[in-house]
Formats: structure tokens, sequence, C-alpha cells
């Protein structure tokens, strides 16, 4: 009831109406923004506030027997921008002249950087892998610059360099290719690193871990206000590899100062077939592939040797394969071991006339052994035949891989009538007596030869050579058997023909060409060996196992080195460094610290 | 008549107690929400400290806007004028230069901000006016005429300022009270008519501007051209007047006897809002462009202009129903939500006290709606039905214009949203403005 009445009374009520429409309207839109779209929003709010930092998680070590990393992880530091499209011209451009250095960029360069990432509002990786020292000087601006944040990551380390480089491999960025095809249950993020070779990449799942992240509370500036969750890294599963490490070790080191320094070593424990060392030269040190940011490296540094002489080098065996013919002899040639054959320096066989590496004289088996003689396995290949030496080859597996679990593995070559027979050419005496001292179409890799010492010196067991033991998880430590023996085949020979080859090689160290293969206290069997090379200097073979004195040997060895003339004089101190390592005898090899960084 | 009652006569007199609880409310929960929002500014003390001043104060004001009779704003409303014009001319000499306007008074103990008394004292002279025009004369456009006379001091010197604000506030209330008076719709429909003219082309230029391909087109050019170049507005002027001639001699055709005034007046306004389009096109500082190109494109730049209403959204939306609670809203504790204490105080809400919050704020303002409109509707003359009109305008204003901004309907105007928004003078003045409400209530018929 009002005083006035008007034709205008009920304008108010109107628009009291209109008030309530409004209101229905707002309250419809606020359930849309806050209840329909509310997922949405908390997604946005969280990603307004929280930055994420990756934490490259360590990769799994790699341990040798007994118990040296040889591939560990460094502390690295990465740097941080976190950008924000608030910051002010004159901070940016005084914080880009100040870490410029740190970045080896120009201050205009990291200035752009610096507003780039600020139009993002992302948290932007300035510069990663800094050293310790670079990083602690980095600390203190960073309190001066609240926007930029330093985070410690792991950073694979190599610390004895190229050691058992072609084993290890090494690790590098991913290719497109390699990105394409990632396991996307790793986890692997775009800068990520992968292993490229050898076993950083035959373990690769294993090895990797799982990154942590740092989740950060920052404010609208972009200002680090808290830490809300630092989700910790679970490092790579940790390798344990067969290898000795001294050994290997000895290896390296005297492959490097033999004559040519290029070669192979591959030592193998006759018992199991395990690698206790591979050492191909030169070698290379992955470190060149994970270096600081502040090291400078040359650009040929990358250009690395990724050729495996141990197992992808293929060369005649040379004198080292007199043993099989002489195998062969005892077996099916029934000869008399102490004959004594008249060695004058060559051997007339007809056609052609071959030529002895020296005069002899009247030398018995266990002479023509030891000396190498030539003229003595030609007169007993005549007499014998070149098929059982082909018998013989079959049995110790010449001519195929040895199986260890490397990409790239050689297989080699037979030699003998049957393989020619199927090459439909004709075999004569000639090459017979070629055969007998291991040259002609022969050829083998100095893991086969290593492969076929273990077998003599197991009595017969040619085993798959095998390098890693087991893994073991750093998260659930979940030992996991990798290598197994395998014994690929037996070659069963009489066990007279073992014991007169074991004097016969005995011999060879005691009082022949492997002299230098004595050591007091063991029982060393040798073979050397000089491969004739028709293109440059001869290449040294020596091959050897060997235990203490009245037991089983426990080591067997060959070694290569390429151009090296002789056998016995190039390959020879490696194999007896190789010896005195295992058996720590005289110089008892400590492992060399590791390389430090500046 | 007695101007001067007793607080415990108009005690007896029945005030209206749910506009009452409404208003203890909404002050009750502004204060939680300023206290929650400056938490993590370092200055936060300092604030809650001057809230915590003003809200006594306000309060006072309640009590004096209550104890008067209102009517003694319509016998002295030529004081109430005088003293307006002296507020803002007092504020033109004296008034401290802050953040590009001169519209604060600076005293040793607290400012203040004479616009925000001089809002409601318009609305209140503005009655009085109403009042005395009459209701026969009330259809007549020289009402119109003189209203705009009486006010035009005001608004001049509220623009040397300049505060766009209270204009932004004033002229809708203004409005809404001359529709509720009862004036000649066809007029206020012109008036609209020029809203829309100056509207139009001023969006229009500035979506030139965003999109400076556009001008290439012929049509683009023409619109950009008449901006700026005289000839094109002369040929637009022509152009309107002749189509103002042709509907005048059309509807002569039809027999259709309608005053050749509307026409004429018709063209003018039509053409008034072109040049009040090209004055404010002229003259529109930088930051208030930016506010019109964000209402039109409020994501093409999410870290530009369109920013703040972003975050404000995104502070609502990650409320949900039920809030983060008090004090653990992260859009505004660590600043994405800008102007969080003041303009953008509702998004803390939103995001604080979630959904519920927001509807409770929002039911709270169209409860006072409601209850103003219940007491004009009982008032005991005309004067204290158009002050509640008035009244109920502004709270409108600042209720469409708060809300519509954080939703994105209407464009960003920097308004505070009354009771809830940081501000003393703001919270002083709204609580005087329902005080004298309740002084039309306590006056009502058959008290």
């Amino acid at each position: 009831m009002t005083v006035f009445k008007a034709h205008f009374d009920g304008r108010l009520k109107t628009l009291l109406t209109v008030a309530l429409v409004a209101g229905g309207v707002i309250a419809l839109r606020l359930l849309d923004i806050q209840v329909l779209r509310h997922d949405n929003y908390v997604q946005l709010a969280e990603r307004n506030r929280t930055q994420i930092l990756y934490q490259t998680a360590p990769r799994g070590r790699v341990f040798t027997t007994d118990g040296i990393a040889i591939a560990t992880n460094a502390p690295s530091f990465s740097l941080y921008y976190l950008g924000t499209a608030h910051a002010d011209k004159i901070y940016l451009q005084q914080l880009a002249k100040d870490i410029a250095p740190y970045l080896h960029r120009t201050t205009q360069q990291v200035l752009s950087k610096l507003e780039e990432s600020g139009k993002t509002g992302k948290a932007t990786l300035l510069v990663d892998g800094l050293s310790t020292q670079r990083a602690v000087s980095l600390q203190e601006l960073q309190q001066y610059y609240p926007g930029i944040y330093l985070l410690e990551e792991s950073k694979r380390d190599y610390p004895y360099g190229s050691m058992a480089s072609h084993l290890l491999g090494y690790i590098s960025s991913m290719t497109d290719a390699q990105w394409r095809k990632r396991d996307p249950k790793l986890g692997y993020r775009l800068n990520a690193k992968i292993g490229k070779n050898g076993i950083e990449h035959k373990f690769e799942p294993q090895l990797k871990g799982k990154d942590g992240g740092v989740y950060l509370e920052v404010d609208y500036r972009g200002r680090v206000k808290r830490i809300i969750q630092d989700k910790k890294w679970v490092p790579g599963s940790d390798v344990y590899l067969t290898l000795n490490f001294a050994v290997q070790q000895a290896a390296e080191e005297a492959l490097k100062n033999s004559k040519t320094g290029r070669g192979a070593a591959v030592a193998l424990d006759p018992r199991t077939g395990a690698v206790l060392a591979l050492a191909s030269a030169p070698a290379y040190d992955p470190n060149v592939f994970v270096p600081y940011s502040d090291q400078e490296l040359p650009a040929s540094s990358k250009r690395i040797n990724e050729y495996n002489l141990a197992i992808q080098g293929i060369y005649p065996p040379a004198s080292t394969f007199k043993i099989i013919t002489g195998a062969a002899a005892l077996e099916e040639g029934n000869i008399d071991v102490t004959r004594k054959i008249n060695c004058t320096g060559k051997y007339d066989s007809g056609p052609r006339v071959f030529k002895c590496w020296g005069t002899h004289g009247p030398v018995d088996f266990f002479d023509g052994m030891s000396n190498s003689c030539d003229v003595y396995f030609y007169a007993v290949a005549a007499a014998m035949g070149p098929a059982p030496i082909e018998r013989m080859e079959r049995k110790f597996m010449i001519g195929r891989p040895t199986g260890i679990d490397l990409p790239g593995e050689k297989a080699g070559n037979l030699y003998g009538p049957t393989r020619r027979a199927r090459n439909k050419t004709y075999w004569f005496v000639g090459d017979t007596l070629n055969l007998s001292i291991g040259q002609g179409e022969l050829l083998v890799t100095p893991i086969k030869l290593a492969q076929f010492a273990a077998a003599l010196a197991s009595r017969g067991n040619v085993y798959r050579p095998y390098y890693v033991d087991k893994i073991v998880s750093n998260q659930t430590g979940k030992v996991q058997s990798v290598g197994q023996p395998e014994i690929l085949q037996r070659a069963d020979l009489q066990p007279q023909t073992y014991d007169t080859l074991y004097k016969a090689l005995k011999h060879t160290v005691d009082d022949g060409t492997a002299r230098r293969a004595k050591i007091k206290g063991l029982d060393v069997y040798a073979k050397t060996g000089t491969a004739q090379n028709p293109h440059g200097p001869d290449h040294g073979w020596f091959m050897a196992f060997a235990g203490r004195q009245g037991e089983e040997p426990s080591i067997a060895l060959a070694v290569f080195v390429e151009f090296g003339e002789g056998g016995s004089s190039a390959a020879g101190p490696v194999a007896r460094a190789m010896l005195e390592a295992y058996f720590n005898i005289n110089a008892p090899t400590e492992p060399v610290a590791p390389h430090t960084e500046e | 008549m007695a101007v001067f009652k007793t607080m415990r006569e108009n005690a007896r007199r029945k005030m209206d107690m749910p506009l009452f609880y409404a208003m203890l409310g909404l002050v009750l929960l502004g204060a939680l929400c300023i206290m929650s929002a400056v938490n993590s500014l370092s200055w936060s003390n300092a604030i809650v400290r001057t809230h915590l001043v003003a809200l006594p104060l306000g309060l006072g004001a309640f009590a004096v806007g209550l104890s008067f009779n209102y009517q003694i704003y319509n016998e002295q409303w030529k004081w109430v004028y005088g003293f307006i014009l002296a507020l803002l001319v007092g504020v033109l000499l004296f008034g401290s230069y802050q953040r590009g306007s001169r519209s604060w008074f600076v005293l040793p103990f607290f400012s203040m901000q004479p616009s925000e008394i001089c809002r409601i004292c318009t609305l209140l002279v503005v009655a009085a006016f109403l009042d005395r025009r009459g209701q026969q004369r009330m259809y007549d456009v020289s009402t119109l005429v003189w209203l705009g006379l009486l006010l035009s001091p005001i608004f001049g010197l509220i623009m040397m300022q300049p505060d766009f604000s209270s204009v932004v506030v004033t002229l809708p209330a203004i409005v809404v009270l001359l529709y509720c008076a009862g004036a000649n719709l066809f007029y206020l429909g012109l008036g609209a008519l020029f809203a829309c003219v100056a509207g139009f082309f001023t969006l229009s230029w500035t979506y030139l501007y965003l999109h400076p391909e556009l001008a290439e087109t012929w049509l683009g050019n023409v619109f950009y051209q008449l901006a700026h170049n005289g000839w094109y507005m002369a040929g637009f002027s022509l152009l309107v007047a002749g189509l103002g001639w042709l509907a005048w001699w059309f509807f002569k055709q039809l027999r259709l006897v309608l005053p050749t005034l509307y026409f004429v007046l018709a063209t003018l306004v039509v053409l008034a809002g072109l040049f009040g389009g090209i004055l404010l096109e002229n003259h529109m500082k930088p930051h208030q462009r930016k506010r019109v190109e964000t209402f039109l494109a409020p994501e093409a730049d999410p870290q530009g202009a369109g920013y703040n209403v972003l975050q404000a959204q995104i502070a609502m939306g990650s409320g949900g129903v039920l809030g983060k609670g008090l004090f653990s809203g992260t859009q505004s504790r660590l600043g994405f939500v800008p102007e969080k204490h003041t303009d953008f105080i509702l998004a803390v809400a939103g995001e604080e006290l979630g959904l519920w919050g927001m509807l409770l704020m929002l039911g709270l303002y169209i409860a006072i709606l409601w209850r103003i409109v219940v007491i004009a509707y009982e008032s005991s003359d005309r004067y204290g039905y158009f002050v509640c009109a008035g009244i109920f305008g502004m709270f409108f204003t600042y209720m469409l214009v708060n809300f519509g901004m954080l939703l994105g309907i209407v464009p960003v105007a920097g308004i505070p949203l009354p009771f809830i928004s940081y501000g003393g003078s703001n919270l002083v003045a709204s609580l005087w403005a329902l005080g004298v409400v309740q002084s039309v209530c306590s006056h009502r018929i058959g008290v």
C-alpha cells in the first residue's frame, strides 16, 4: 500500500525482477566456472604455482669382480631460470651480465633467452653439467637473483677414463629415431642421454634410473616460495661384470705401451668362460660424451674409434695354430713325439720350397713346439694330410663366432680341404703346409684364440665367453643373474693328447719362444705366433693359460699386437703383465687413483 | 517537522531487520576476505588496521543515516548540493595526487575519497529535484534538461579529477532513479540509444586496433576514417540526417502521426552518439583502452591485458564448491590475482570460500536489493521512494559490474564491491546509504 498511485508504480518491482534474473545468470555462470570447469581451473592454478625441475637420476654403476666401479656418477648442477613476464628489464640485464660467463654466451644472447622464457612463464634450463666448483660461485648469485635456481643432478662418470671402454660403450643424446623408438615406460625426457654402445646400450632399461623432480611453489614473479615436494630419484640397477680390474688395467697399460700401441688382449676364466679382461687398443675415453659445461673439449675428441679389435679384428693365427696341428697329429697322425726331424731352415714340398723362420737342426715334437719350428710341422702335416687338421679346427670351433654377447663379432674363417671343396677349387700340398703353420686363408679373432686357449686349459670345454655376472637393483635389492657358464662344444681328445700338449706348451715357456711368460710359482703354458702380413709389418700373437703351480689353470688369454712383428717380443710383455696382475705377483698392481676433476 | 530525533525514539520505530542482518553478514564476510587477501602482503597489518578503524566509522555513519530523518535531505537539498560542490572543488584544490587522479583528501590520521560520499549525496539531490518537479512535469523533456544542468557541475568536477569509476556507478543509478520516478521512456530510450551508438563506435574502433588488417577492407577503412577525418564525419552526419528525413517522410505517407520532434531528436542523438564516441576514442587513456580490448578478446594475450580476468577466473574455478579455505588460496596468496583486496576481492572469496561463499554473497546482495524495494514501496512519501530507488540502482550497478567483470560479462572497470572490498571511504558511504534507507523504513506508513 503506497501513498501514491501512478502509471509507473511497478517500475521498481520490474527492476527487482531484472536484478533477480541477473543474479540467476551470475549464479549459473558461477556454477559453470566453479563446478563444471573446476578440474580444468585446478590444473591451471597448479600449473601457475608449481614449477617442476627434473633431476636426472644416477645411472646404475658398473663394477668389476673386485668391487671397483669403472662407471659411476658424479655430481653435476643445472642452472634454471624461473621465468616470469613481470621481471623488470634492469633486473634481467644485470642477471644476464652476471651469468653470461657461466653459459659461454654473450650477455645479449643470455638476455634474449631470459626474456623469451619470461614470456612462456616456465622454468628454463640455462645451462646444465656445471661442476661443483662453478655451482658454488653461482650459489652466491642465487642470493641476489631470486629468479635463478641451482639444481643438483647426476652425471655419468668413468673414473678410469678409457678403462674397458669398448665393453662399456658410452652415453649420449638421443637421435630422432631413438626418441621415436624409446620405451615410454622408462619416462625419458627430451634431453635425456641414453646408452649408445656396449653395456650402456645393452642394459639401458636397467641402468636408467627414475628421474627425480623438485616441485617448487612460485609466486607470480616466479620467485620460489617453498619446495612443495622433493621427489627423490631412484638410481638405476648396478651391473657387476666378470672383469678382473687388475688384469684389465694391466692389459690396457701394456697394450698402450706395446710396440705399436694397437692390438687386443682377452683373458678368460677357463673354468667358466667368464671374461677376465677384454681390451682393445686404441681405446677411447667415454667421458668426452658427458663433459662438464666448463670443460673445453676439441671437436675431434668425439670422433672415437668404436672398432673393437678384440672381437672384430680377424687375422691368421700363425704359429699358435701349431697346437691344433700338433693335436691333430697326436690324435690321428699316430706320430712318435720323440722322433726327431732335422730342420735345415727349409722344406721341399716338391713344387715349392717352404722356409722355416730359423734353422733348428734335429727337433722332436717338444722342441718343434717350443721353437715353433715350421719344418717339423710341415713334415708332420705332410705325412698326416689336411683332413685331421680341419677336423681338429672344427672341434675347437675355429671359423665360428665365440658367441660372446657383443654386437659385431666376426666369425673368422675355417680353412681346410672340405671348405675348399665347397668352393669347387683344388687343394694342393702347399695348402696343407700353409695350414699346418696357421697361415693362408685361416682367420681368427683375438677372442677366438682366447677361447681356444681356455678350451685347452679346461681340457676340451669350449665355453661361450660372458662378461656380465649379475645385475643388482638399487630399488628392491633384487639380484638378477645374467651370465652363466655355457659349454658350446666339447673337444674330446684323449687325455694323453692334452698331457703331451701341456708338456710341449710348458716347454715353450720354460725353454722356448714364450720364455717371456715364465713366472716363478706358476705353471704357464703358452705359444707365440707371428702372422705374416704382405701389406706391412707382421702381427704378433701370444696365447697362454696358467695356474698356480700344481693347480688347474685358472686363466687363459690371447694377446694380439697389430704390426708388432714378433709374437714374443711384442705380445709377450702384455701377456706377462696380465698374468702377473692376475696372480698378484712381483708388482702387485694397485688400482690407479681415479682421475680427478680439476 | 522535527529534524533531530533521539536514538531512543528511533529505536522504538522498527528498523528493517533482514536488511540489517544482510548488511552485517556482508561486512563480516568482507572483513574476513580482506584479512585473508592481504595476509601475504608485507603491509597487511596497515590494511587490516585501517579496515578495523573504518568499520566502526561506517557503523557510526549507518547510525547517523538511521537517526537523521531522511526528509531533511529533501528540505535542505540546496545545502547538500553545495556540500557536494564544496567537497569536489576542495579535493581538486587540496587533494593529493595518487595513481593518476586527484581524488584523495590526505588528513593526519586517515585519508578519504570525497567522491564516495558525493555519489550518495548526488542521488539524494536528484531525488529531491525529481520530487520537486512533480509528477506531471516528469513527462516533459524539460525535466531532463534541468537535471542535466543540475548535474553537469558535479560530473564536470568529477571528470577533472578524473574519477571514471565514480561516473560509471552514479550514472546508471540516476537512470534507475529517473525510470522509477516515471520519466518519459522515449527520452530514456534516446539516452540508451546515445550510449549504444557511442559504445558501438568505441568498441568498433578498438576492434580495429586489435585487428589492423581489417582497416584494409573498405568498411574497416570507412570506420577508421570516421574517427579521424572531418569529411567522413560530415558525410556520415548528412547520411544520418537524410535517413531521419526519409523516416519522417515515410511515416507521413503512411498517415501515422508522430511528432516531428521525435525524428529530429533521434537524428540528433545518433549524431551525438557518434561525436561522443569520437571524443571518447580520442581521449581514452591507454589503460582504459586496454580494458576495452581485454573485454573484446580476453584470451588473446593471457600474459598481457587479459591476464587479470583469466587469473581471477582460475582462482574462482579452482576454488570449487567448498573452496580452499580462508588464508589458503594459492592464486591470491602467491599474487596471481591482481588487486586482490580491492577490485578483485570476489576472486579471493571464490577461491577460498568456494561456490557457497559466492552464492552467499550474491544472495546477501539480492536480499539487500529486495529489502530496499520493499522499503521503497512502504515509504510515506515520494521522496523516500526516490531515495530507495537511487540507492537500489547504485547497489545493483555495483553488484552487476563486480560479478559480471569476474565472469567476463562486462569489462573490467576497477570498481570496488561495497562491504567486501577494502576501502574505508566506500565502506562508510555505503553503510551511510543503508542507514538512510533504514531511516526511510523507520518513517514508513503506519509506524
